[in-house]
């Protein structure tokens, strides 16, 4: 039920067409009455009593009835058509809205297949429900109803016996409805899990053929393709068991008329008359019977998609702003107070704590998987810590508007991820309304300017999804200029430059000492030469910090970032006094 | 670069062909007999039906009046065997056609699929992937309808079309002619508006395309958004996407719905015709009241399968906006392809040689300019240089990702393309710059480079590149669930595993694209150490900005601007003073400067 009340609430908006086309649905089962009896009247009146002088009228009239009924009906099934891009249309922003206020943590556990599942075939079946399934059931209940008070009027005995077999499709309608269900339900199942395993194969195409794997790529795409094919299969399998049996029942309404209304007749319980009526209105009522099955069916497929929308729709993040969040922009200063978090069970970082203000620069050093990153995503509040609290400017950072929160910290992410936009469009990412004069600089603080611009069509190149056709460190580089760009009070680097080289890495450093004055700067990094300059740089290991202090306190204190030093710099002095 | 976006509409300019819709059915070829049968028996049952309004009328004009119940209980008896078989039809025909069109769709998206594994890297990065997503996924699915019940349709339309004429014909040819007249003004009008019509569903195809381009796109950069806070501006777009979808259907939807009034109209006038012909010729030409009465009411029944049929017309104009892009993919010409004549390539020795190499992406664009060197089999390269000079295009081309443009890749003296391209991808391991996961546990990914490796050779070499320690810190180890976007793997993890990936493939040729560029100092020497038992025997190509990575390199190759500047041992080249010598100093020198 909850499907129908979310759809209703999609539809609410356009109700007033809806209502309209519904009237025009009924006035068009009405105009449909016209035709048979003009042309009853003409068989009658024209051709058989010979009044040809009626013929004219009597044509013109069908034919007026029919333009007027046809364009009626073109637009009532436009409304219907209007309604229902609309409500999909809706539904789709609303998905779409979702998605995008997930937080990490969703992301991190489901797969992209499975989502855009949600969005193009799930949705699909809602528009083919409010397009035709709604009014289709409109309209043969109209007619079936319409056909049932005639056929009272004339005999309410007979009316009743032939009504006396329509328990069993009944219930053959509710068995359907309820074995279907689960079919259909297994049917969208299927086409996440095949749209995942395309959408996988498409994405990691590079794995794919550098391993000549594409057997087994086909392999496991086969087995899901093939699944879907026997989950439609099984479906069937079911509506095979019901819909012939559905419609033979309302082939056996002739079969009374004939028997019980012939015996009727004999017996001298209606008349012969009667009993012609009643046949001629019977379409009224086994066309009806017959498209219960198909609606039923239509209607489940819905349901089931719409169940799978709504479980999307109903998914609550749990990082949102709070009441009354602070939207006061920030002035940078940020500190860990015994921060510490879980995922899951696994404790990721425990009892951190430090603080810097604008002006500084954190450095974090520390082996893959320490927490570095985790660390600086508690800044954005991509996680919430499970202990202990962030602040940002002394304010907790689950009291801010996420919005705000995050408009105030440029991020580059280790894992750069550039969209298949031009150069501009992907720097200008998080500043939509830049000039291009403001990428430019971007882009030159970043020292990407000089690449770009030997690209023939430069700032306008259009690079590929993820940034294909760039090299790992030109991707690096304009992430950067990205978050550059931004010109936040709190910048982040996470291992931004690590697949640079050296002297460009160097003239970054340069350029970017005076952009980093009055902005509070996190780097994540593994070069010591990244890291050097650092106000305050934190080692983590196993989620601690392990040591803290500048580049010359740690090296003095010859623990682990000494050791690191000397694995990178281990003939410095040889080198440097050669 | 002619890179198509998600907002760019994918032009495809190609007339409306019948070729596709011949093509479709070619997939229905195995199915043909059974698709036969199934036609004999909904005509028949068709046939059948037709039996009962005449039961019902002998019963209403014979057995009643005269009171025949026993004759009324035999027309019942009858009609019931009718229904009988018309339902026994019914289910034969909603399981085969569903098993036929199931099948069909889903040979269409094998044939796809497998197609789209023989295109180069080219093709996928040339668009965005939600485009190829939606083509394999959403368009194939798009056909179901037409296959599983179109087809049946249209040839018993067909058949009750051609009976009704004759039967018409035989009743009256004058009559009969006048009914049909109305017959060329439908094909004139449905050919005058097919052109907008056809039109008008690319356009829904297209728009499609580009919406789940967007979607797809979000979806993987959600992280991206959400940390510079775009929400607001990409809803923008997507609402932009959104409505042009929307107006493009409403569009389609309006020339497609013309088609019904169009029928409808056009059928009573036809209706219309006859009562004014057959009044004007009654009594001439054998035109009786009878046969005008019998004709006015055959006359729906003539134009019943045509309405049918124009409906039948209308979802093959729309299916043909999503067959031809269907087709168009399958038909795309891999340009790195097993050439006619490719042997398997034998075990590896491990020689490579570039001879005169020139290689661009696109045209004019020299990304490679006449390159030249010999690799002994076991040798360890490492290549060294400013980012975009071209280091990893020359390792892309060992493994025939590309082809060259000018000049030729040898491997154990053979060219690279003499050989399939499998065999030779399969004694490689290659690390890209960029780690994939695939959904699944770690193992699986580990495993992905040879499928029938066993755990422990998986686990040894996890351990070989000290990715072990931190697998078995995860929740459930080796059977921890990742996913496309690593999870919770952090950059350096995923690049261990990718690693392990590679390792376990055994290459004779194993390919570092950057491998550890962020992976930690401290894990990179343990690293190194087992890298060098590891390296014995095979010949290896590194890239690395870290120099301590590369130093133990046999020979080191300085690349820049798509020429090799300077190539030899570590020691040949401090010593030469060249550009090697300057960015190896300069790692000390600029941390002094710092």
């Amino acid at each position: 039920m909850r499907e129908f009340k979310w759809v209703w609430g999609l539809m609410r908006k356009y109700r007033a067409i809806f209502f309209t086309a519904l009237g025009l649905v009924f006035v068009v089962n009405l105009l449909n009455l016209i035709n048979p009896i003009v042309q009853g009247k003409i068989v009658d009146e024209v051709i058989e009593g010979g009044m040809l002088e009626k013929l004219l009228p009597f044509v013109l009239l069908m034919i007026g009835n029919t333009v007027v009924r046809a364009a009626l009906r073109y637009t009532y099934l436009y409304m219907f058509e209007n309604v229902s891009q609309n409500v999909v249309y809706n539904a789709r922003r609303d998905v779409f809205r979702k998605v995008q206020e997930l937080d990490f943590d969703f992301f991190d556990r489901t797969r992209t297949g499975d989502i855009m599942a949600r969005i193009t075939g799930d949705l699909d079946a809602v528009r083919h429900f409010t397009a035709y399934v709604l009014y289709s059931i409109f309209m043969h209940t109209v007619t079936l109803i319409l056909a049932l008070t005639v056929m009272f009027i004339k005999s309410a005995t007979f009316t009743l016996v032939l009504l006396a077999i329509t328990p069993i499709t009944g219930i053959l309608a509710v068995r359907l409805s309820g074995t279907v269900r689960p079919a259909f339900s297994a049917i969208r199942e299927q086409f996440a899990r095949l749209n995942s395993v395309v959408q996988e194969n498409i994405s990691g195409n590079r794995v794919v053929k550098a391993f000549a794997q594409e057997e087994y790529e086909i392999y496991k795409f086969s087995r899901e393709n093939s699944g879907f094919r026997d989950s439609n299969i099984r479906a069937s399998r079911i509506w095979e068991k019901y819909l012939p049996v559905m419609d033979a029942m309302a082939g056996l309404l002739s079969v009374q008329i004939i028997l019980v209304g012939g015996i009727m007749v004999i017996n001298r319980n209606i008349t012969l008359g009667d009993l012609v009526t009643f046949n001629s209105f019977l379409w009224a009522l086994n066309n009806p019977m017959r498209m219960i099955g198909w609606l039923i069916n239509d209607t489940q497929r819905f349901a089931t998609s719409a169940e799978k929308v709504m479980m999307l729709l109903n998914r609550e993040p749990r990082i949102k702003s709070r009441e009354g969040a602070i939207v006061k922009k920030p002035e940078g200063r940020v500190e860990f107070r015994n921060v510490s978090f879980k995922y899951g069970k696994e404790p990721v970082l425990e009892d951190i704590s430090f603080s810097a203000n604008p002006g500084q620069t954190v450095a974090i050093v520390g082996p893959t998987g320490s927490g570095k990153s985790t660390l600086v995503s508690l800044i954005s509040r991509f996680y919430d810590c499970t202990g202990g609290s962030v602040l940002v400017d002394g304010i907790d950072v689950r009291d801010y508007d996420v919005r705000t929160l995050r408009d105030n910290i440029a991020v580059a992410m280790q894992d750069v991820f550039l969209f298949s936009e031009t150069i501009e469009g992907n720097i200008a990412y998080g500043a939509p309304d830049v000039s291009v004069e403001k990428v430019k600089w971007a882009a030159q603080l970043a020292c990407a300017h000089d690449f770009i611009m030997e690209f023939p069509e430069g700032f306008d190149t259009i690079i590929g999804e993820r940034g294909v056709g760039l090299s790992g460190g030109q991707k690096q580089r304009i992430a950067l200029a990205r978050a550059i760009v931004k010109e936040a009070p709190i910048v982040i680097l996470d291992d931004t430059t690590s697949s640079v080289d050296i002297e460009t890495e160097h003239q970054i450093q340069q350029n970017l000492r005076d952009y980093c004055k009055n902005r509070t700067t996190f780097i994540i990094a593994h070069r010591i030469s990244s890291v050097k300059h650092a106000d305050l740089i934190l080692v983590l290991e196993g989620g601690r910090i392990v040591e803290r202090g500048t580049h010359d306190e740690l090296l003095a204190m010859k623990g682990r970032y000494y050791d690191i030093f000397v694995n990178q710099y281990g003939d410095f002095d040889k080198v440097v006094n050669e | 670069m002619a890179r198509n976006k998600f907002d760019i509409d994918e032009e495809l300019d190609v007339k409306f062909d019948f070729k596709q819709v011949r093509r479709l059915l070619g997939y229905l070829k195995p199915y043909k007999g059974k698709v036969a049968f199934t036609v004999l028996l909904m005509i028949a049952s068709s046939l059948l039906a037709l039996l009962g309004p005449y039961l019902v009328k002998v019963a209403i004009d014979e057995k009643i009046p005269s009171g025949d119940t026993g004759g009324l209980v035999l027309l019942a008896a009858i009609f019931v065997v009718t229904l009988v078989f018309g339902t026994v039809c019914m289910k034969y025909r909603i399981r085969t056609m569903s098993q036929i069109g199931q099948s069909v769709i889903y040979s269409i998206r094998e044939d796809i699929f497998t197609h789209i594994q023989r295109l180069p890297f080219a093709y996928y990065d040339s668009r965005p992937h939600g485009k190829i997503l939606v083509r394999v996924v959403n368009y194939v699915n798009s056909l179901s309808d037409l296959l599983s019940n179109g087809i049946i349709n249209l040839i018993t339309d067909i058949f009750t079309l051609a009976a009704i004429i004759c039967w018409l014909l035989i009743l009256n040819v004058r009559l009969a002619l006048v009914c049909f007249a109305g017959l060329p003004v439908l094909i004139t009008i449905t050919l005058l508006i097919k052109n907008a019509q056809r039109k008008a569903w690319q356009k829904v195809s297209r728009k499609l395309s580009n919406m789940n381009a967007y979607i797809h796109e979000s979806i993987c950069g959600i992280k991206v958004t959400q940390s510079f806070a775009r929400e607001k501006e990409n809803m923008d777009i997507f609402l932009g996407q959104n409505d042009e979808y929307r107006k493009a259907w409403i569009d389609a939807i309006k020339v497609q719905f013309l088609m019904w009034p169009m029928v409808d109209v056009i059928s009573v006038a036809s209706a219309c015709a006859i009562f004014f012909a057959g009044t004007r010729w009654l009594g001439t030409a054998g035109i009786t009241t009878g046969i005008i009465i019998a004709f006015t009411s055959y006359v729906w029944r003539f134009w019943e399968p045509i309405s049918n049929l124009g409906n039948f017309y209308n979802s093959i104009i729309n299916a043909v906006a999503y067959l031809e892009r269907i087709f168009e993919t399958i038909d795309e010409k891999p340009t790195v392809a097993n050439l006619p004549g490719a042997v398997e390539m034998p075990q590896v020795k491990g020689a490579v040689e570039f001879k005169d190499v020139v290689f661009c992406y696109e045209k004019d664009e020299v990304v490679l300019d006449h390159v030249s060197f010999k690799v002994e089999p076991g040798e360890t390269i490492a290549l060294v240089g400013p980012t975009g000079a071209g280091k990893s295009t020359i390792v892309s081309l060992v493994s025939r990702f590309y082809d060259v443009q000018e000049g030729s890749v040898l491997i154990d003296g053979k060219d690279v393309r003499s050989v399939t391209l499998e065999s030779l991808r399969k004694q490689m391991g290659v690390m890209l710059q960029d780690t994939f996961i695939f959904s699944g546990t770690v193992m699986d990914n580990i495993k992905y480079s040879r499928l029938d490796a066993t755990d422990e050779e998986a686990i040894a070499a996890a351990k070989a590149v000290c990715a072990h320690d931190f697998i078995m810190t995860l929740p459930d180890g080796y059977k921890t669930e990742v996913n496309e976007r690593g999870s919770r793997l952090s950059v350096g993890q995923r690049q261990l595993i990718s690693f392990a990936r590679a390792l376990l493939a055994d290459p004779r040729i194993l390919i570092l694209d950057e491998a550890t560029s962020s992976i930690d100092t401290k894990t990179e020497l343990a690293l190194q150490a087992g890298l060098q038992r590891l390296l014995k025997g095979r010949t290896s190509f590194i890239i690395a900005h870290r120099l301590s990575t590369i130093k133990n390199a046999d020979r080191i190759m300085y690349i820049d601007n798509g020429r090799i500047i300077e190539q030899g041992s570590h020691e040949e080249l401090m010593e030469r003073k060249g550009a090697y010598y300057k960015l190896y100093t300069a790692q000390y020198q600029l941390l002094e400067a710092v």
